[in-house]
């Protein structure tokens, strides 16, 4: 490969991070840290 | 270069990395988590000097506006925007990660504002620490963290750990003492649903460092989701923009402190993100969350705060700081042996192959050194320097010193310790990594 070019196609980046398993875990604790923000305020 | 394959990626990691430079990076590791701890702690006293009675949101919008000047102006003073177009080049979906650990950050930061609110700083800094526990569940259970590491290291990590924990409960109980006792239960949950999102936050970071991004690089694109996340939060919950800029303007002379705020935590989160690169965050984290300890003698020495306590408070507050320096150096004496190494570039293996990462990058990033040399500084990495020197000069111009006793000796004190650890932690990272 060249250094100079990307290791891997930025269009593919969201594709890979959505298949990424781990990526669901702080998603998910991110969505409910908002909804309890929205009870504490 | 590109074409090693996974076992050549762990001969490469393996073999050239000598016992040695583990065992030094370790020690890097180990050091930058205990200066994170002295700056995160540190980053209460500006804080502190801002009257109650804003909005948590204001607070925490203001904080992130220093957090991301200093995020930007750090980096770019350090190495150069050019070293971070590269690395976003190796490793583009890393952008991603980077910007949900922002959102993460900026949601668990105005909980623990609301947390201090209801229940106050003393007894809401251990809760939202339990984070350390959440970050070594998620170090073993993704990231290979403590496996071969033999009992002997297991029991001084959990058991560091349960120390630290048991410490600031202590610490916290010594304080509240001196308090109306008004443990709120919404207090009690945004604090321990801080820790939970600040626990999860680790999961990028560990994931960006074992795909051989840099930390500076990483803190870049960090602060996008944070200053997006936490704008959209102010907006939502102030009322629109026009309300959120009024009370912006209606605090001109807190503007610099709550700025201040921020910039310092940024300095002790850099050494933590360094940390969790080279110990891991079932390490990384525990240390640097000695910052409670840090917080207690700005709190009690600087501030004031022990003045009229009981002979017992202070027993307790000793007992707990004891405690947490316990917990801390069992932690740093339980470095991951070659074996756990091992299971590390694993792990980093598994990201590389997953997102189709440069092996070369990612070997390197795992020894501290660059694998390619990016170009020098550039006229706008000197821009991005002025402009975030310009708002902090302009603020400051403004800010008033809110009318607060303070022991001017033990501060000049704090803080010659903390510039300490920032130069010796500095010239270790620059000497051994050059900040890779």
């Amino acid at each position: 490969m060249n250094p100079s070019e990307p290791a891997a196609d930025e269009r593919n980046a969201l594709v890979l991070v959505l298949r990424d398993a781990h990526f669901w875990v702080p998603t998910i604790v991110l969505l409910a840290g908002l909804v309890l923000l929205r009870w504490v305020s | 270069m590109g074409e090693l394959t996974g076992l050549q990626l762990a001969n490469v990691a393996g073999e050239s990395v000598s016992r040695d430079r583990i065992r030094v990076l370790q020690r890097l590791g180990v050091f930058c988590g205990i200066a994170a701890g002295a700056w995160l702690g540190a980053a209460e006293a500006p804080a502190k000097l801002v009257s109650a009675g804003l909005s948590p949101f204001l607070i925490s919008f203001l904080m992130v506006v220093g957090v991301f000047l200093g995020r930007w102006s750090l980096p770019a003073a350090l190495r150069g925007t050019a070293g971070i177009r590269t690395d976003i080049r190796n490793a583009p979906h890393l952008v991603i990660w980077a910007i949900i650990a922002g959102c993460l950050w900026s949601v668990a930061n105005t909980l623990t504002i609301f947390a201090i609110r209801d229940l106050g700083l003393s007894i809401a800094f251990p809760l939202w620490n339990s984070n350390a526990l959440i970050g070594i569940l998620w170090g073993v259970l993704f990231f290979h963290e403590l496996k071969d590491a033999g009992r002997g290291k297991w029991i001084a990590v959990l058991g560091g750990a349960l120390l630290m924990f048991v410490g600031g409960i202590l610490l916290a109980r010594a304080s509240a003492r001196q308090m109306s006792p008004q443990a709120a239960t919404r207090g009690m949950v945004a604090a321990l649903g801080a820790g939970v999102l600040w626990g999860t936050m680790y999961i990028p970071y560990r994931k960006a460092y074992l795909s051989g991004m840099n930390p500076l690089s990483f803190v870049s694109f960090f602060t996008v989701g944070e200053l997006c996340m936490m704008t959209a939060l102010a907006v939502r919950y102030l009322g629109g923009f026009k309300e959120l800029w009024l009370q912006i303007v209606a605090v001109g002379h807190l503007q610099f402190w709550l700025l201040a705020a921020g910039l310092v935590w940024v300095i002790g989160d850099i050494f933590q993100q360094y940390a969790v690169k080279y110990i891991g965050v079932s390490r990384g984290i525990p240390l640097s969350n000695s910052n409670q300890l840090w917080g207690l003698l700005w709190g009690a020495l600087a501030f004031g705060e022990f003045r009229g306590w009981g002979h017992s408070a202070v027993a307790a507050a000793i007992y707990g700081s004891i405690l947490m320096a316990l917990g801390m150096a069992a932690i740093s004496f339980s470095t991951a042996g070659k074996s756990e190494y091992g299971q590390w570039r694993e792990a980093a293996h598994r990201e590389q192959r997953r997102y189709g990462i440069d092996a070369q990058f990612v070997s390197s990033a795992m020894e501290g050194r660059a694998s390619q040399t990016t170009s020098s500084s550039r006229w706008w990495d000197g821009l991005l320097v002025v402009v975030a020197t310009a708002v902090f000069v302009w603020t400051a111009g403004l800010a008033r010193l809110p009318a607060i006793a303070l022991n001017w000796q033990v501060v000049c004190g704090l803080v010659t310790v903390g510039l300490a650890l920032l130069a010796a932690a500095t010239l270790f990272l620059w000497k051994l990594t050059r900040f890779n």
